[in-house]
């Protein structure tokens, strides 16, 4: 295993994450009170340019495939709301953590890390009494949304990012609107 | 070359082409990973936190299941990442000169919490254990499964990501009230 490899991954990522705003608090927690939606921004551009990337490389053939992240409805969904309450109460995220570190942010480096450090021994110790069970309900393993809905996966990732783009329409509007109205005030 | 020098010095840029750019991170990963790694990986970080903290758990638990099979000990491709994401960050906020040793963040925080640097702390840490905690649950974290798991479609990325927006919302009014 080469280590130039993530560590280059790794690197354009932070310095992505940074450039993104997603290491400063207000950024984070803005998105949960609407008044700045950066995170959905960067989360959603993401993810439209890297599913037509990776397809892409699939049907060509360049890559044998592609990692599929397993669902279990129960786990994602209470994984997803036990992480949304962290991440709005401190503004941080697990990589964020990371990136904001080099910022010199110590409150990342100090409580941030070792936090972490402490959830993940927590979760590692807690493992077979609180995993294997909830992992269990609704498991459908590696599946993903075209087989779900049995549609060809350009189809979906053309109604993704035309869903995407009139998101971002309307939430420019919105926001230009807003600003109009305070402006007048 | 002075534009790209001008645009690498910049302390923010629009949040679309930094997630673009994060698109195109997850596709050279696809293919860097399919050629090292006996199975592709795309990005995360809550996974390094397990194998980082792995001889910990070990010391307190031998026989553990977890950090004896699952996430073993070790400097994996996922600790290698999480140390580019540290480098990353650093190297952005050096050029653009915005590096700065701090105990607290902007004036958000401080207008709504106060200036008191214990506070800040304890908040940080008990988020970051429950974060690491539902990543674990979940299969992910923001970027290990709602990024490469929504790039590859997968339904879970995006239970994932309903699940954290709802509960980050009803956070955020609860702790900012009348100012929400």
């Amino acid at each position: 295993m080469t280590i130039i490899a993530p560590i280059l991954i790794g690197f354009l990522f932070g310095f992505l994450l940074h450039k993104g705003g997603m290491t400063r608090y207000h950024k984070i927690v803005n998105v949960f009170r609407f008044t700045d939606m950066a995170v959905l921004k960067f989360m959603m551009s993401s993810l439209v340019v890297g599913m037509i990337g990776i397809y892409l490389l699939t049907d060509l053939g360049v890559v044998a495939s592609m990692p599929i992240t397993p669902t279990f409805v129960v786990g994602n969904l209470v994984g997803g709301l036990l992480f949304g309450v962290g991440m709005a109460a401190a503004g941080v995220c697990a990589a964020p953590i990371a990136a904001g570190s080099g910022e010199g942010r110590l409150d990342y480096i100090f409580p941030g890390i070792f936090g972490m450090l402490v959830g993940a021994m927590l979760f590692g110790l807690t493992y077979n009494q609180v995993y294997p069970a909830i992992s269990k309900i609704a498991n459908e393993g590696p599946i993903v949304l075209p087989e779900v809905i049995d549609a060809n996966h350009w189809l979906v990732i053309g109604l993704f990012a035309a869903i995407t783009i009139v998101l971002f329409y309307a939430l420019e509007r919105a926001i230009r609107l807003r600003r109009n109205r305070v402006a007048s005030e | 070359m002075n534009w790209l020098i001008t645009q690498l010095r910049k302390p923010e840029w629009s949040p679309y082409v930094a997630g673009a750019g994060l698109g195109l991170v997850t596709i050279l990963a696809l293919v860097l990973s399919s050629a090292h790694l006996p199975a592709p990986s795309l990005i995360g970080a809550s996974g390094a936190y397990e194998n980082l903290v792995a001889p910990a758990g070990l010391a307190v638990d031998p026989k553990n299941t977890y950090f004896n099979y699952i996430m073993p000990p070790g400097l994996t491709w996922s600790v290698w990442i999480l140390a580019g994401v540290f480098l990353g960050g650093l190297a952005s906020a050096l050029l653009s000169r915005t590096f700065k040793w701090r105990a607290l963040p902007d004036r958000q925080w401080t207008e709504v919490f106060g200036k008191s640097v214990a506070r800040r702390w304890v908040i940080v840490f008990l988020a970051a254990v429950l974060l690491e905690y539902a990543a674990g649950i979940a299969g992910g974290c923001t970027s290990g499964l709602a990024i490469s798991g929504g790039v590859v479609l997968a339904p879970a990325s995006f239970i994932f990501i309903a699940g954290m927006f709802a509960s980050g919302i009803v956070t955020a009014m609860l702790l900012y009230r009348k100012r929400y």
